[in-house]
């Protein structure tokens, strides 16, 4: 009896291993939450989940969403990389302003802006200009070894100066198609923010998971000292990090004000490195370093646009936002928290005690 | 044997030496961040003096002194908040965001008809409210400091648009009184003032020295900042989660307080002041020469910081340079003591 019995058991018990991995997996509540919210939407606005082909482009508020990710997941992958080796870069939004500004002001001197070599160059100098700011950055923390959020803010304090120098404190604006594609162009019916985005992700994601790069990013994470001393080329290798966000952070800038073709040295990118924080957190990542999981990128920055178009079908007042932010970026770092885990597992194991006795009685 | 004998008749001279030298060193290495501001804020002040004076006025005067600590009161009582919780090795965001959300509330409250002591007290409260809640969130639910004020932050930001996307004006007349109320000394080109922003801030700034310095509780803060996590302290019977939400609830408080004064300066409330401000705060603690790890610094330092802060604005509207400036300037400012910082930090180990 007891062995037909048994497999029956270990196939519930599976289950619920299952079960328990999945609850407790990094991602579960940010994609209950990010369901759950894309649902709220659906029922709220019929025709929220439809997605159409128009003019063979994909058109909907769904394709809307994906490319206002674009913006913080470009971001957030650089961020992602530089917190698992346990740093943080405070100055993706003013390399945002930078590299626009740049990119923009060399169209806007340039004989013919629409010509594609120079779009092409502009687009270069951008992301050198990034890249070089990433450098800064690096050099920083990799050589000075000064604290990662200090060294940043450094170039977060200077580096919105720097943009309004660089535009010579006017708004550039420029008209260029070429240019503009990058932000509001098509590729195969997808919009052209997602293509840029879902590439670098793909190339970031190939090149960190399939080489022995985001092994070493962890271990600096863990302990920078121990991996210089297994071996790890721990300067070299958050030096390129910072340079990686740098450049990621201006790919970012050029795609978020391609669209409009200004280069708004006071506002490109304001707060936005908060918002890619939140999305490294809601993607399951810790801020201690040492791990890092690139997938949640996809949920959190869905969940960050998701949730900035929510509070408008809501049809609540759309600077409310910064509040529903809060309340899910507190939410989900207190489920995260040990101590809550903690505190339920001892009201779980009180509530199952108290009827124990009872049983006992009965029997 | 004769190598030794050599030698010897050298020692006695030889280790005053070294022992001056050490004593001298052991003051310097904690004393060498301030007067890395103090220089700076003396040489700001000699520029200053020998581009902008005329022969009618100095440029370095009671007034000079007066209006940079009118102008940045709320800044001061910022920094001061935020020293306490960067000496446990903690960072507030949250701060800039309160200050906003403090001044649309005064306003607010003021329209609802409460009387002035109501409306002053329940402004810091927010704050205390916002800090303490910063406070729970690290301490009882091991968030970082960083993004659990990034959460507050947020979360201060949305009730302030909430509260108002426009600028409301102040016009409660006990509360213009308090903004007008002003001791004038000297006359013409060279008087100056004392008003009730500056005294606040100062006396913000008094409180908080006696606090660091001389108590029990001053010295869990600067054990906190030790990096083990409190261990320390909590041998040395002082209690570390206690302290670490007092510091938060401080911050916060401070952000109150400096709220409450950016509405005196601006006689108004508006969703989107303090953007930027906290950063403002850090580094003028940084400038201050307080260690971002923790556990060093000096909260006169502080003060400091807000001068050379305040004076490089003076300097740029006096050199007739485009306000951006200011921005790469603080920037080359805070570059410099980082790199002092870390300097110094190398040569102790």
């Amino acid at each position: 009896m007891s062995t037909t019995a048994a497999p029956g058991r270990t196939t519930a018990s599976r289950g619920a291993e299952i079960w328990r991995e999945v609850t407790h997996h990094g991602l579960f509540w940010p994609v209950v939450a990010l369901l759950g919210l894309l649902l709220a939407c659906g029922v709220a606005s019929p025709g929220f989940l439809e997605v159409t082909v128009r003019d063979g482009h994909l058109f909907g508020q769904l394709v809307d969403l994906a490319r206002n990710s674009a913006t913080p997941l470009l971001l957030a992958l650089g961020m992602c990389l530089v917190i698992a080796t346990g740093g943080i870069d405070l100055s993706v939004g003013a390399v945002m302003a930078i590299a626009l500004a740049v990119s923009l002001t060399y169209l806007d001197g340039a004989a013919d802006p629409s010509d594609l070599g120079t779009v092409l160059t502009a687009v270069a100098l951008g992301l050198a200009v990034g890249a070089l700011g990433g450098a800064f950055n690096g050099a920083m923390v990799a050589v000075l070894g000064i604290q990662p959020f200090i060294a940043t803010m450094i170039l977060m304090v200077a580096g919105r100066g720097i943009a309004m120098l660089v535009t010579q404190g006017q708004i550039t604006t420029v008209s260029s198609p070429p240019f503009k594609t990058i932000g509001s162009g098509y590729l195969l019916g997808i919009p052209m923010p997602v293509v840029i985005a879902l590439v670098t992700f793909v190339v970031v994601a190939v090149v960190v998971r399939r080489t022995a790069l985001g092994m070493f990013l962890e271990s600096i994470g863990i302990n920078r000292e121990a991996s210089r001393l297994a071996g790890v080329r721990s300067r070299r290798t958050t030096w390129t990090v910072y340079v990686i966000a740098g450049t990621l952070a201006a790919l970012a800038g050029l795609v978020y004000g391609a669209p409009t073709m200004a280069a708004d040295a006071n506002n490109i990118g304001l707060m936005k490195e908060l918002d890619a924080i939140m999305v490294v957190v809601l993607g399951g990542t810790k801020l201690d370093g040492g791990r890092f999981y690139l997938g949640g990128l996809l949920v959190g920055a869905m969940l960050l646009s998701t949730l900035e178009r929510a509070v408008i079908i809501f049809q609540l007042p759309s600077q409310t936002t910064p509040l529903f932010k809060a309340v899910v970026l507190i939410a989900v770092c207190v489920a995260a928290s040990p101590t809550l885990r903690a505190m339920l597992r001892r009201t779980r194991r009180a509530v199952v005690a108290t009827p124990a006795p009872a049983e006992q009685v009965a029997a | 044997m004769s190598a030794d004998q050599l030698v010897r008749p050298e020692r006695p001279t030889a280790s005053v030496v070294h022992r001056a030298r050490r004593a001298l060193g052991g003051f310097d290495r904690r004393m060498l961040p301030v007067l890395g501001t103090l220089l700076t804020l003396a040489i700001m002040l000699g520029v200053g003096q020998e581009r902008y004076s005329t022969d009618r006025v100095d440029f370095v005067s009671m007034k000079l002194l007066s209006n940079l600590l009118v102008d940045n009161s709320y800044l001061l009582v910022l920094a001061v908040g935020m020293t306490f919780v960067i000496l446990t090795g903690g960072i507030d965001l949250s701060v800039g965001a309160v200050v906003a959300l403090v001044g649309l509330a005064i306003a607010q409250m003021f329209t609802a008809g409460l009387p002035l002591a109501v409306v002053l007290v329940a402004g810091v409260l927010i704050g205390t409210i916002c800090g303490l809640l910063i406070g729970v969130m690290v301490q009882v639910f091991d968030i970082q400091p960083f993004i659990a004020s990034l959460a507050v932050m947020f979360l201060a930001r949305g009730l302030a648009n909430v509260v108002s996307v426009n600028s409301l004006k102040i016009d409660d007349a006990g509360f213009s009184a308090l903004a007008a109320w002003n001791i004038t000394f000297g006359e013409g080109r060279t008087s100056w003032r004392i008003n009730a922003s500056m005294l606040v801030a100062l006396a913000v700034l008094v409180i908080a020295f006696v606090v660091l310095h001389h108590t029990r509780f001053g010295r869990s803060v600067y054990g906190l900042g030790a990096g083990d996590q409190g261990a320390a302290i909590n041998l040395m019977g002082l209690r570390p989660a206690r302290t670490r939400i007092w510091v938060y609830t401080i911050s916060g408080t401070c952000a109150g307080v400096a709220g409450v004064l950016f509405a005196l300066y601006t006689k108004s409330g508006f969703n989107l002041t303090g953007i930027g401000m906290e950063l403002d705060a850090i580094a003028a603690v940084v400038i201050g020469g307080t260690l971002l790890s923790g556990g060093t610094g000096f909260v006169l330092g502080t003060g400091a910081g807000v001068m050379v802060y305040g004076l490089i604005q003076v300097l740029i509207a006096r050199e007739g340079l485009d306000s951006w400036w200011t921005r790469v300037f603080i920037g080359a400012v805070l570059l410099a003591f980082v790199v002092l910082q870390r300097v110094l930090a190398v040569r102790r180990r």
